[in-house]
């Protein structure tokens, strides 16, 4: 099967998307229907590259370096598996949702288009097209979080849209170097042209490229657009950017570090980053009393918890760092999305103002206790698991200022949730929320469809602890696989 | 023993699902789910069973019983049934008793789980899971802050050792070979990781165990229910350390000669810290909590020595302490209920209004301080004994002198909480009470039943107890109501007598002093303010706002991080060209000067002409090149941006706002200057180390033949890398759209064409 299809289906229900104009359930229906579609090609992509083989076309049949190459091995099919049911799951929450406008002209197709561009990040084997589909994630993204237009969206938009636009910058600089050193950006190509450079010109085009998917991985000390702008966007929208778009970034720097920059382990450096990222990014959801700004900064402080896996160069770690980054995706969105159900309810986000749901909305308690207590690590949630991995191989190896800094992490984030915990489930609300006239009336409680898709993800988090096995397998397999480059420039380049 | 797990697990999510019609009675489908385990146990189970789960990583669902866990197992179950049906008494009808009866369950199901374990990663798995079960349950009164800070605090406090555990069990495990508990007991490791892999896992038994100075969580937990209390807080949840220490010192102990001082000492230090501080406090629960954790660190000492009289003692005391605690708390409980309050200053003559609670409270309270003829003088003279054979002298004492602090605070709590005699100031006292109904005592009176007939016949209890020693590696000890006059008889009088004075006469002066004394939950208190400090100030210094800082730092990044490498092994390319031409070269200094006076002029307007002049200097140098297209584009984009910034400044004020501030305008210089010199330092060296032929060649010899185009820059746009220009058209389709639906919202706008505008102009500068 072809790898273009994730990126093809959803580029072209954006289209038609748009050309149906306001017909909303048939655009309703057409998206659900392409991001099914989505889901069962990178699923039927995930097993076709089980195996470790890996498939690759070039874009327009021209031989590899020329054409652009679309590859999609193991950590990508993983990657497009866990981003399609993420990309579908918070679609069906967003029709539900009454805040996300989703009636107006722009949000499906944008939406949509993220999709797409998501998927082209994970599937491309060319470095200047992953740009490309940076630049189509961003931009999407740019749209959606101003989604709605009010003031401080607008400003933190800003902040947003500048700070990507300097990342931008650096990329295509970076691009430009790397094509002034090695003449190609065909990934495979560079992953064998890069060899016979000045290793400390590799060195330096390295760290370089790690600042670059830094930034869009939000890692220490490039994260502060991430917790500013986050918050401000509607639930579903801040649902799938927490859960994909740093995980776009934490991609490309595994990508990159194992395929194009494998001679050169910056251990030091990304263990160090790791830790840092991980503390500063939990210091940040301790100082705050938002449930949305608390867990923006979580996303931050787990990011560090993959980089640790990268950073210890074993298959072990890198295992650790794929099935980790699957476990965080699921947890993540599941966690905005509750706390999206909870400002549906309540009309607020704000600690100070929210108590008492445990007895109002005891299921609600429940959907968010679950992932909440796994992003802290609690056994036997998916959390303790991704975490434990992280450990023994951390231990394995001996990194014990980083495994050290990891546990403790991992108490301030179980810290944190019960700050929403208590906050919100627990005691009474300090300073009700006004409730606007007539919402209690107007729509539901809980709209069905967000509690649905939300208790669908929190579902799936409990069957990635029992499939834990077949799970970690091939986060193991996928690992191996990423050591071994030689495999994927065969497969692009021939024999 | 899956299958029991299973049954609390169903129980628990029944309970949740469908309990509120069930009202209070939820509570006893709840004791369904402990009453399953002594059901199970009287079976005959089979002793092992396995469920594979993640091998890859030694995490499998492998449980053992063995006669340790026999023992444990019994209290859990038997503890638990009874817990509950004081609850169904305790509580009346209430709401939110489905919640409770969930986390009970959930709570009971955790614990058996602990001491069932036969996999380092599960006993971590089900340890972890009744701290969380403990945190719902001490915060049941949700309204209460201070519930929620007492929950909050014995979690933390919990997990942190029990993550640093989790830490020593992989490293014990991954230096064994095995993550199996009997493989790892049967074959104990050596190697540097070992020792310190102990320290971690003992940190981890002493949190649980409410060992000093981790000791403070569990008088806080008393703002749980009392029937929380004398299940998790006295019976089993503060057993899981001892149950671990248990296990692991009759391997490790000989092994490892600090083991015994620290976990001895610890507990020792323990035992007469809380007991002392048990003997003045005014709450009949915290009178209990604190000599609940006297009594933890007296076991702690006996089990921590790993020897095999001292296991068995310690574990006849779990059983012994069990069984004493749960009714003494119970009682308290009880009285708390009749009478309205627990504080011993405002408690009269209960003993009246409820004999059979007092009597229950006698007994336990007489077994708790070790009269004759009950389980705990058997367990105590046991323990006395085996200290002065295996330990010596100055542990005996010190546990001795404990001891006289264990009497004074059970006569506390005897006569503060049912007699009109006290040594404190009084109140309002309390004289009269309910009489408790008869369901209500049923349990204290059945514990205090076991207590006296345990002690008369030890040999009932004595298979229990001399099994689970035996699973611990000591055989061949019995216990005996009479071991005849000999010197642990002799410390038992001793101790009761002195405890008896310092009861009678209670040293003010020292109690004051010592209550002075700096405290642990104080240093805990100050840690977790220190904590949010911190994470205040930190996040205010990374998260500012400021988006020039935001921006200055990711550049200093970029440029410092290959900027290092840079310096390091920099050399100029040896056949440098600084300009082919003089026209060149003018340009070059004339775009520089032109990116000078863009930071340096004060006008917006003037600023955005500089700026211009820079972007057609770049356009110059490209026509000098011989790229007259590319320079075309250069030019269009120019024009295109320069007619969009003239539009939207005429929404802006005219000149920059005052920076001010020289130095951070002079760290920005040095900023622009060293990313400049690093961008064009980095292109040279790039392109001087080129080894392989360039794509482009190919797209030169291809373009015309194959792509049928005599233009190779539209070929490759069109054909070539196609794929990367629908992505760039699909880029500027999105952001028409972005920019309509901002318009068409019409809020904020005067923020957004500044924002579009620079998108377009990125945008079109991508596109070559």
């Amino acid at each position: 099967m072809t790898p273009l299809l994730p990126v093809i289906v959803p580029f072209g229900a954006a289209a038609i998307s748009l050309a149906l104009g306001r017909r909303h359930a048939l655009r309703r229906s057409l998206g659900v229907l392409a991001l099914v579609a989505n889901l069962v090609a990178s699923v039927l992509l995930l097993q076709e590259v089980r195996d470790g083989s890996v498939v690759t076309v070039v874009v327009g049949d021209w031989p590899a370096p020329i054409g652009i190459s679309v590859v999609v091995d193991l950590f990508s099919a993983i990657m497009l598996s866990v981003a399609s049911l993420m990309l579908l799951a918070v679609f069906v929450y967003a029709i539900g949702s009454s805040r996300t406008d989703d009636t107006t002209l722009f949000f499906h197709p944008v939406y949509l288009l993220l999709a797409s561009g998501v998927s082209a990040s994970f599937v491309t084997g060319d470095l200047f097209n992953l740009f490309v589909a940076f630049e189509m994630t961003l931009v999407c993204s740019y749209v959606l979080i101003t989604l709605g237009g009010s003031k401080p969206q607008v400003r933190h938009g800003t902040t947003y849209v500048v700070i990507s636009l300097l990342a931008s910058t650096l990329f295509v600089t970076a691009v430009g170097l790397v094509y002034a050193a090695t003449g190609t950006v065909n990934m495979a190509d560079l992953a064998v042209k890069l060899q016979a450079i000045d290793p400390a010109l590799r060195e330096a085009l390295s760290v370089l490229f790690l600042v670059v998917f830094g930034i869009k991985a939000a890692i220490f000390p490039l994260f502060f657009w991430l917790p500013d702008s986050y918050p401000t966007a509607a639930a579903p929208v801040t649902a799938i950017f927490a859960g994909l778009l740093t995980k776009v970034g934490v991609y490309a720097i595994v990508r990159s570090q194992t395929l194009l920059f494998s001679q050169d382990t910056h251990s030091t450096l990304l263990l160090a980053t790791a830790a840092l990222t991980m503390t500063v990014g939990v210091l940040g959801a301790i100082a705050q009393d938002d449930v949305k700004r608390i867990l923006s900064f979580h996303i931050v402080s787990q990011i560090g918890y993959m980089i640790f896996g990268l950073g210890l160069f074993t298959v072990a770690g890198l295992a650790a760092t794929v099935f980790y980054v699957v476990h965080h995706i699921l947890i993540k969105t599941t966690l905005f999305m509750v706390g999206g159900l909870i400002e549906e309810r309540t009309g607020t986000a704000a600690l100070r103002r929210l108590g008492g749901m445990l007895h109002t909305s005891p299921f609600l308690a429940a959907l968010f206790l679950i992932p909440a207590l796994s992003l802290a690590g609690v056994p036997p949630l998916s959390g303790f698991v991704a975490k434990l991995t992280l450990i023994q191989s951390g231990l394995e190896v001996g990194a014990y200022m980083t495994v050290s800094v990891a546990l403790f992490v991992s108490i301030l984030t179980l810290f944190s949730m019960t700050k929403i915990w208590a906050g919100v489930f627990w005691g009474a609300p300090e300073a009700p929320p006004p409730m606007p006239e007539g919402l209690e009336s107007s729509r539901p409680r809980f709209p069905p469809l967000m509690v649905g898709s939300t208790a669908a993800l929190v579902a799936a988090s409990l069957l990635f602890v029992v499939a834990a096995a077949p799970l970690y397998q091939l986060g193991q397999r996928a690992a191996e696989f990423l050591f071994e480059p030689a495999q994927y420039v065969e497969a692009v380049l021939g024999p | 023993m899956i299958a029991v797990l299973a049954v609390h697990a169903v129980v628990a999510l029944a309970c949740a699902a469908l309990g509120r019609r069930l009202g209070r009675h939820v509570l006893l489908v709840g004791a369904l789910a402990p009453a399953s385990s002594l059901v199970w146990l009287a079976t005959g189970p089979s002793p092992t069973e396995k469920i594979s789960w993640l091998p890859a990583v030694g995490l499998d669902l492998e449980l053992r019983l063995d006669g340790f866990g026999t023992l444990m197992v019994a209290l859990v179950g038997g503890i638990g049934v009874l817990v509950f049906l004081y609850a169904w008494h305790y509580f009346g009808e209430r709401p939110r008793l489905v919640l409770f009866t969930s986390y009970l369950v959930g709570f009971a199901g955790a614990m058996f789980g602990v001491v069932v374990a036969d996999n380092l990663l599960v006993l971590y798995l089900f340890w972890e899971l009744t701290s969380i079960a403990s945190y719902l349950l001490i915060g049941f009164e949700d309204e209460e802050g201070v519930a929620r800070s007492a929950a909050l605090q014995a979690l933390l406090v919990t997990t942190l050792g029990g993550l640093a555990m989790l830490a020593g069990l992989v490293m014990l495990a991954q230096s064994a070979g095995t993550y199996s508990l009997s493989g790892l007991l049967g074959g104990p490791p050596t190697g540097p990781t070992v020792a310190p892999a102990l320290v971690l896992v003992l940190l981890g038994a002493f949190t649980k165990s409410a060992q000093f100075p981790f000791h403070f969580w569990l008088p806080g937990a008393m703002t749980a229910p009392t029937p929380v209390s004398a299940y998790l807080h006295s019976a089993t949840m503060v057993k899981a350390g001892i149950y671990l220490v248990a296990r692991l010192a009759p391997a490790f102990a000989g092994l490892h000669e600090w083991w015994r001082p620290l976990v001895c000492g610890v507990g020792v230090v323990t035992m007469i810290w809380s007991g002392w501080r048990a003997t003045f406090q005014t709450d009949l629960k915290l009178i209990l909590a604190q000599g609940t954790v006297s009594q933890l660190g007296f076991i702690m000492a006996l089990v921590g020595l790993g020897l095999p009289e001292a296991t068995f003692a310690g574990v006849a005391m779990i059983l012994a302490h069990a069984v004493f605690k749960a009714a003494l708390f119970m009682v308290a409980g009880i009285v708390d209920h009749e009478a309205g309050t627990r504080d011993i200053r405002r408690l009269g003559d209960l003993g009246r209004s409820m004999p059979v609670a007092a009597a229950v409270a006698v007994v336990a309270a007489a077994s708790m301080v070790g009269l004759p003829p009950l389980l705990g003088f058997v367990t105590k003279e046991t323990a006395l004994a085996s200290l002065l054979s295996e330990a010596g002298w100055p542990a005996t004492i010190a546990v001795a002198a404990g001891s006289i602090l264990t009497t004074a605070y059970a006569l506390r709590f005897l006569a503060g909480g049912f007699t009109r005699y006290a040594t404190d100031d009084r109140e309002i006292v309390v004289d009269e009470a309910h009489s408790p109904a008869a369901g209500f005592v049923a349990g204290p009176v059945l514990l205090a039943i076991v207590t006296i007939v345990a002690g008369v016949f030890p040999r009932l209890v004595d298979g229990l107890v001399a099994g689970a020693a035996g699973a611990l590696g000591s055989e061949g000890h019995h216990l005996a109501l009479w071991h005849g006059f000999n010197v642990p008889l002799l410390l038992s009088a001793a101790a009761i007598a002195g405890g008896w004075l310092l009861w009678r006469y209670p040293p003010r002066a020292v109690q004051e002093a010592a209550a002075r004394l700096p405290r642990a939950k104080m240093v805990y208190a100050s840690a977790i303010v220190a904590l949010n400090r911190i994470a205040d100030r930190v996040t205010s210094i990374v998260q500012n706002g400021s988006l020039p800082i935001y921006l200055g730092v990711i550049v200093a990044t970029a440029v410092i991080g290959p900027g290092v490498i840079l310096t390091r092994a920099f050399r100029l390319p040896e056949s440098l060209i600084i300009a082919e031409n003089s026209i060149q070269a003018v340009t070059a200094l004339l775009v520089c000067v032109a990116a000078i006076g863009t930071a340096n002029v004060k006008r917006r307007l003037g600023a955005v002409l500089f700026l211009s002049a820079v972007g057609y200097g770049v356009a110059v140098l490209f026509v000098i090149q011989g790229a007259p297209d590319l320079a075309l584009t250069q030019m269009l984009i120019e024009t295109l941006t320069l007619g969009l910034f003239v539009l939207v400044l005429h929404h802006l004020p005219t000149h920059f706002e005052n920076i001010g501030w020289r130095l951070r305008q002079a760290s920005r210089l040095i900023l622009s200057i060293l990313t400049g010199v690093t961008a064009g330092a980095f292109a040279l060296w790039a392109a001087a180390s080129r080894q392989a032929a360039p794509l482009s060649g190919e797209y030169l010899t291809r373009s015309q033949p194959e792509g049928g185009g005599a233009n190779v820059v539209n070929v490759i746009l069109t054909d070539f890398r196609a794929y990367d220009t629908l992505g760039e058209i699909t880029v500027l389709t999105v952001v028409a759209l972005g920019a309509a639906a901002l318009i068409l919202t019409g809020r904020g706008r005067s923020e957004v064409p500044h924002n579009d505008e620079e998108l377009v102009g990125q945008k079109g500068g991508d596109d070559r």
